[in-house]
């Protein structure tokens, strides 16, 4: 049944975007390499507990919904297993050849001294191992071992080593009981090192230091001695002095250069050379260390170089296309000035140290202490823009996100404590630029009592150093205010991820001018180079909705570029798996108990046990393995089942989690559905506190056991079904996102029908003429319509609507109304809606007045067709968010401050002499945008803020047109007569009513189409099969809208690719004879899978769509409706399993 | 209301044609008024006008009521705003440009604050330092107002008692020891 290869991927960061990338491509169908540099998956995420808007977290809804089998579905934050996904932590790629469609890539594993085959996570290590550091995962709150789990709720969780801080005390090697570590202190031996100094005190102290951390050391006191003993011996690492008399270190290293190119060479200099030893490094030196220096920077060092040379082999690896997610780097402020004290006063923590703090796996679990003295947290501030916005230290961009997750954990800190927390936000502006952002915002103001406080805060300053911290700031008005807080949350941006540089100069993708990588054109995800693409924040500061999305984009340009180079996608076997029929045979179990080395024995009477496991109904037989989560005896487990004729497993053993994939193979090696295979958790009792008595003990462990059995015994074992896919996709709307999504899936070589409601195609893209990246959205527009008339899987229906549409997932009937006022009906597998949005119109300032007064849409036609001309205007003044962000439009519409500054500076640009005002409330240039922003200012534009409550005055006399503004600084009104008024007026919905009853999804309060989880799965609707993208869904840029055009065709691509497709094996089921069509589960199925069926009087489950949660099983009143694997029968023998000793 | 039926365009423009206040202009034009050098001001309290609102009326082109504001002049040059600005904007420069161009234009209502700075430098070029007596003189000779002495009577009691005023013969006239010095940087900020 094995799937041919069909062409793989390799995705550099396992975090949000890396994860999203490697699913889709796996879904699809492809090998993905997944790689992340930490010895962990989850990136970022795997700190932060709560995500907006839900303040939930929901990562899990990134698992595949359909085959759902194929993949783990449990906690993505714990771990992932897809069988199409190899998953290599603490991996670096560190060389590339080869070009796109067959890259060689170079993969090195970072030893953890820990092999994680024999490591069962016990964490004996951890209790003997006598160093104490700071714990990365908690942001530094708590401590850890040098020995120590990455992440505390991965699964499976192995421990590693951090070999730059292990003593190699060896305590741990012996607490081992499994014997997984070695510390490898002969390779420490062998690595030989040459410390070259005139000084004898620096030399002796360096021999002492690295042989006290196990390298070998030899000296030399000059330059002529060092290349004696280069000649002589072979050496792995050499240190070398920049100021020796006679010959000098830099004539030293050229000289060992040419004896040895390979060796690497840290020169020691004075802070005097520094400029020396910058030479020496374009000379070949390897990296250079600062005198005086102290044990640990040069333990440091030489770790990192020692690793370098001793990683487990690279291996090579053959890939079609490249994903970068290698996300960001938090902004370090401790770093730079450090105005805010941060590292210095202890109450003073970043933004994911806040995180950390409300997190449940966090220093103080859930509750919230000040970190100086443990005091009680009464108020908190946040402080925006910390390493944003910041010209001073070349940071003139806006990271986007903070100042949202400030909001987010504003409103945690109100919740926490019940209201009680005073919470302020100190910010410039607040940037509320996404879906709902805005409506989230008012709440925590108006509802919540979360104060908004605009004003930059310079410094900070404290008197105790573990009490208050005062700050003093000038509101808008120029009052100077004091007030104390008990603890300040910095919130930090978005920096370009540590190894980004790195990874440029291997891939050759250019990066823009603050490290990020940098995209091309409209694309968000294409690089500088081909086969390579960016998923997340590698190419800038991104949300996590952003994220996906854009994972979703850089999965699908890897995908067409495999298949466009004929990757080999032409046979794709069905991923179906026929096992064993056992369903007309009596339950036999085969019980597998685990004894986790001695752990077992050790707590439980094993004979008391055995008897009364072997007592239990339908067991068979009961096997010991000593442990069977090694691949020993994970391999005599297999022999001994494939010997005996049971139909049933039940493995007694610790997580299940740990057994998702071992389970499948199992299933596949002794031909039983992974269905009939249990694993029960017995270690965690097993382990439980002082056992005083081992037969009660004995009898709990049976409990659980029995209830493994009863649920096992009634199992079915019914093949997942399959549902057949019609191969052929719906795409209604002809702007860019659904012009994009179309061409995307005729490339993968399906068909396409594109309805488009206007004669042409191009919808909004036309009333773009140029944009702030100085791309031609012109060009664009000709070009794609262009690819589109050439594809012939494209078939495009112009001024046609659709009138109905039934089906569901994998086949849908669509009625479409077409020009000529026939109706055509379209078979179809999935439907994608992109049908747009409109620029709102208004009545509000004066509009319709006078014809110096135009929406921002108007004044680039007139513009664009020469009617207005940059010469002929002296003034030109912009109101930004026209009836927008207050109710009933309170939401922003993202593009408008964009708009804003691209046709002012375009103004400017043409004529410098222009005048340019802006009146904004909050000036929305997100990301990279910020740096038009200052340019804008630069150039002369002026931007006055106003209030909501106090809003420009705009009156129209004979023609000319006078705005009055209340200038929030001089608290003085201004008058401006400007030739033009322009106003940003956002973007609305369309008309989508009509549409969303057709397809059954919801309009959210605006109008615009609601996705199935705005985080994590932003293109999706909730109905499978049906996915959004560009304005239909919500306002966006243009190269976001392309954007969500890719990614709406990724999701459509992995239902497409399919002949037929499997369910997961846990979905609804209907016993018909019981149903009185009262059709409470179908108002209750919150996936929209079920459906009934008027000609035959029945309920339907549409078994892709369907994710068994089992909400139609808890609201029939019957029965009738059940969740295969959780009827009745089972749960209530389950129940009685565990009761059986109480009743 | 700043300036009614003028236009806002045309006051830049005057604003911008005037070489010394371009200068200004350009210096702050990317001020985004987040009040960091007005929170970061030891002397804001004193002044009319904050800093921010300083740079707001440099933006707006305001020329005459930022010349008639003391707020300039209040700046004890700490560099604070400087080293705080986000933007990295130039802000003790921009207020040491202002100062220029009030003297240049003469405005009688900073003419005291002139005098005390040309004294203040003008002790400094003789001596190489402050000589507190020597300045103070200067200073009310400068202002050829008999009674103007008086109104400093108290204070200069005060510094007698603690001893901060030394009782020297102040030297009128003649080379100075930093002459040179002070005709170089004329020389290398070219002015007259």
């Amino acid at each position: 049944m094995i799937n041919k290869k069909i062409g793989s991927v390799l995705v550099v960061g396992a975090g949000i975007s890396g994860i999203r990338a490697a699913l889709d491509l796996a879904e699809f169908g492809y090998q993905v390499m997944l790689i992340d540099k930490a010895p962990h998956i989850g990136g970022t995420l795997t700190q932060l507990d709560y995500q907006f808007p839900s303040d939930h977290c929901g990562m899990c809804k990134m698992l595949p919904l359909v085959e759902r089998d194929a993949s783990s579905q449990y906690c993505l934050r714990k771990g992932l297993f897809h069988r199409n996904i190899s998953l290599s932590p603490a991996t670096s790629l560190v060389g590339l050849e080869g070009e796109p469609g067959n890259f060689q890539a170079t993969l090195s594993t970072r030893q953890t001294l820990v092999d994680p085959a024999k490591c069962s996570g016990c964490g004996a290590c951890a209790d003997v191992c006598p160093v104490v550091v700071p714990d990365e995962f908690n942001a530094g709150l708590t401590n850890r071992k040098a020995v120590y789990l990455p992440v505390p709720h991965n699964i499976p969780n192995h421990y590693v080593i951090d070999g730059d801080k292990c003593t190699l005390c060896g305590a741990c090697v012996q607490a081992c009981p499994t014997g997984a570590i070695d510390l490898q202190l002969a390779r420490r031996k062998e690595f030989r090192i040459l410390v070259v100094d005139d000084e004898l005190i620096v030399r002796d102290s360096l021999k002492e230091w690295l042989a006290e951390e196990g390298f070998s050391v030899d000296m030399a006191e000059s330059g002529p001695a060092a290349l004696a003993a280069l000649a002589r011996n072979e050496y792995n690492l050499m240190l070398l002095d920049i100021k020796m008399p006679g010959m000098d270190g830099v004539e030293t290293l050229k000289q060992a250069k040419e004896l040895k190119p390979n060796l690497p060479i840290v020169m020691m200099t004075a802070y005097a050379t520094v400029e020396t030893a910058v030479e020496a490094m374009k000379l070949g030196a390897s990296d250079y260390l600062m005198k005086p220096f102290d044990p640990d920077t040069l333990v440091h060092l030489i770790f990192r170089l020692y690793q370098d040379l001793i990683k487990t082999g690279e291996v090579k690896l053959t890939v079609g296309a490249i994903v970068l997610a290698t996300g960001f780097k938090s902004y370090d402020p401790a770093g730079g000035d450090n105005p805010y004290l941060y590292g210095l006063c202890p109450n003073v923590v970043t933004a994911v140290e806040f995180e950390r703090m409300i997190s449940g796996s966090g220093p103080h679990p859930g509750r919230l202490t000040r970190p100086g003295d443990g005091g009680e947290v009464n108020k908190i501030a946040w402080l925006q823009c910390v390493g944003s916005r910041n010209i001073r230290e070349d940071k003139n961009f806006c990271s986007s996100i903070c100042c949202m997750y400030a909001v987010k954990e504003a409103r945690l800190a109100k919740e926490l404590s019940d209201g009680k927390v005073d919470t302020a936000i100190f910010y410039m502006d607040m940037r509320t630029h996404g879906k709902n952002f805005q409506r989230y915002r008012d709440k925590a103001e108006q509802d919540l009592g979360v104060r908004f406080v605009r004003s930059r805060v310079h410094s900070l300053g404290q008197s105790d150093n573990q009490g208050p911290i005062k700050i003093s700031y000038i509101d808008p008005a120029g009052e100077k205010h004091e007030e104390e807080f008990d603890l300040v949350v910095l919130s930090t941006g978005q920096m370009p991820a540590a190894e980004a540089g790195q990874l440029a100069e291997i891939t050759g993708c250019h990066l823009n001018h603050w490290g990020f990588f940098q995209s091309q054109g409209f694309s968000l995800c294409r690089t500088s180079r081909e086969g390579i693409f960016l998923a997340g924040s590698a190419s800038g500061a991104r949300d996590i909705s952003e994220s996906v999305v854009q994972a979703n984009a850089a999965a699908l340009a890897a995908s067409s570029l495999i298949h466009g180079k004929g990757g080999g996608l032409t046979e794709v076997s069905s991923t179906k798996v026929e096992y064993r029929d056992v369903s007309k045979e009596l339950p036999k179990t085969f019980v597998a108990v685990c004894g986790c080395g001695q752990t077992l024995t050790n707590t439980v009477d094993i004979t008391a046990l055995n008897n009364s496991v072997n007592g239990l109904p339908s067991v068979e037989r009961v096997y010991h393995g000593e442990k069977i989560c090694v691949e020993e005896g994970w391999n005599e487990l297999v022999q001994e089942l494939r010997q005996s004729n049971a139909n049933r497993v039940l493995i007694a053993a610790c997580n299940p989690y740990l057994y998702t994939r071992k389970a499948q193979e199992l299933a596949r090696q002794i031909d039983l559905s992974p269905a009939l295979i249990e694993v029960v958790d017995i270690r965690t009792p097993a382990f439980s506190g002082a056992v005083t008595d081992r037969k009660q003990h004995a009898q709990n462990i049976t409990r659980l056991m029995a209830m493994g059995l009863a649920r096992l015994r009634e199992q079915e074992s019914a093949p997942v079904r399959e549902t057949h896919i019609c191969q052929k996709a719906l795409v209604l709307g002809g702007g860019i996102a659904g012009m994009t999504a179309a061409l995307a899936i005729a490339a993968h070589g399906f068909e396409v029908m594109l309805v488009e409601q206007t004669a042409e195609l191009g919808g909004n893209l036309r009333h773009l003429h140029w944009t702030l990246s100085g791309e031609s959205p012109d060009q664009l527009l000709a070009q794609t319509i262009a690819k589109i008339q050439k594809n012939p899987l494209i078939h495009v229906y112009e001024k046609a609507k659709v009138v109905t549409s039934v089906g569901h997932v994998g086949r849908y009937l669509t009625t479409i109304e077409k020009a000529d006022g026939q109706g055509e009906t379209l078979e179809h597998g999935v439907t994608v809606i992109a049908t747009g949005g409109l620029e709102a119109q208004t009545t509000s300032y004066a509009y319709g007045q006078s014809p110096a007064i135009m929406t921002q849409h108007e004044f680039e036609a007139r513009l664009h067709d020469g009617q207005l001309t940059p010469d002929s205007l002296k003034l030109v003044a912009m109101i930004q968010c026209v009836d927008s962000r207050e109710e009933p439009r309170n939401y922003c519409s993202r593009v408008c401050c964009a708009g804003a500054l691209k046709n002012a500076l375009y103004l400017k640009e043409k004529n410098p002499k222009i005048g340019v005002v802006i009146f904004y409330r909050d000036f929305m240039s997100h990301g990279f945008m910020e740096a038009q922003y200052t340019e804008a200012r630069e150039k002369g534009v002026i931007l006055f803020q106003y209030q909501v409550d106090r809003k420009p005055v705009v009156t129209v006399h004979d023609g000319r047109v006078s705005i009055t503004v209340r200038d929030i600084i001089l608290d003085r009104d201004v008058l401006v007569e400007p030739d033009a008024l322009v106003l940003s007026t956002g973007i609305r919905a369309g008309d989508n009513a009509g549409l969303a009853q057709i397809f059954q999804v919801n309009l959210d309060q605006d109008g615009f189409f609601v996705e199935a989880e705005s985080k994590w799965r932003p293109v999706d609707s909730i109905r499978e099969g049906l996915f959004f993208c560009g304005l239909a869904q919500s306002p966006r840029s243009l190269a976001e809208s392309v954007a969500t055009g890719e990614a709406a065709a990724m999701r459509a691509l992995r239902i497409l690719k399919n002949e037929s497709l499997a369910a997961g094996y846990t979905v609804a089921e209907i016993r018909q004879a019981l149903c009185s069509l009262c059709e409470k589960c179908i108002s209750a199925c919150p996936y929209g899978a079920r459906s009934l069926d008027e000609e035959t009087g029945r309920i339907n489950v549409d078994e892709l769509m369907c994710q068994g949660c089992g909400a139609c099983a808890a609201v029939c009143p019957n029965g009738a409706s059940i969740l295969r694997g959780q009827h009745d029968k089972q749960v209530f023998y389950t129940i009685d399993a565990a009761l059986q000793e109480v009743f | 209301m700043i300036a009614p039926n003028q236009n806002l365009v045309e006051k830049q423009r005057k604003f911008e044609a005037s070489e010394g206040l371009a200068e200004v202009l350009e210096k702050v034009r990317a001020c985004m008024q987040c009040g960091s050098c007005t929170g970061s001001c030891a002397n804001s309290y004193a002044m009319d006008y904050t800093p921010r609102q300083l740079w707001r009326m440099v933006q707006l082109g305001l020329k005459d009521e930022i010349f008639q504001s003391r707020t300039f002049y209040l700046c004890s040059a700490c560099y604070y705003c400087t080293l705080r600005c986000p933007r990295g904007l130039p802000l003790t420069q921009t207020i040491s440009a202002l100062k220029r161009l009030a003297d240049a234009e003469g405005i009688t209502k900073h003419k005291a604050s002139m005098n005390f700075y040309r004294s203040f430098m003008t002790t400094v070029q003789q001596h190489g330092r402050v000589k507190e007596m020597e300045f103070i003189n200067r200073y009310f000779l400068s202002m050829k107002d008999p009674l103007f002495p008086l109104g400093f009577a108290g204070l200069g009691l005060k510094l007698l008692s603690k001893g901060k005023l030394a009782l020297e013969v102040p030297k009128f006239g003649g080379p100075g020891r930093f002459d040179a010095l002070f005709a170089k940087i004329k020389e290398l900020e070219n002015l007259p």
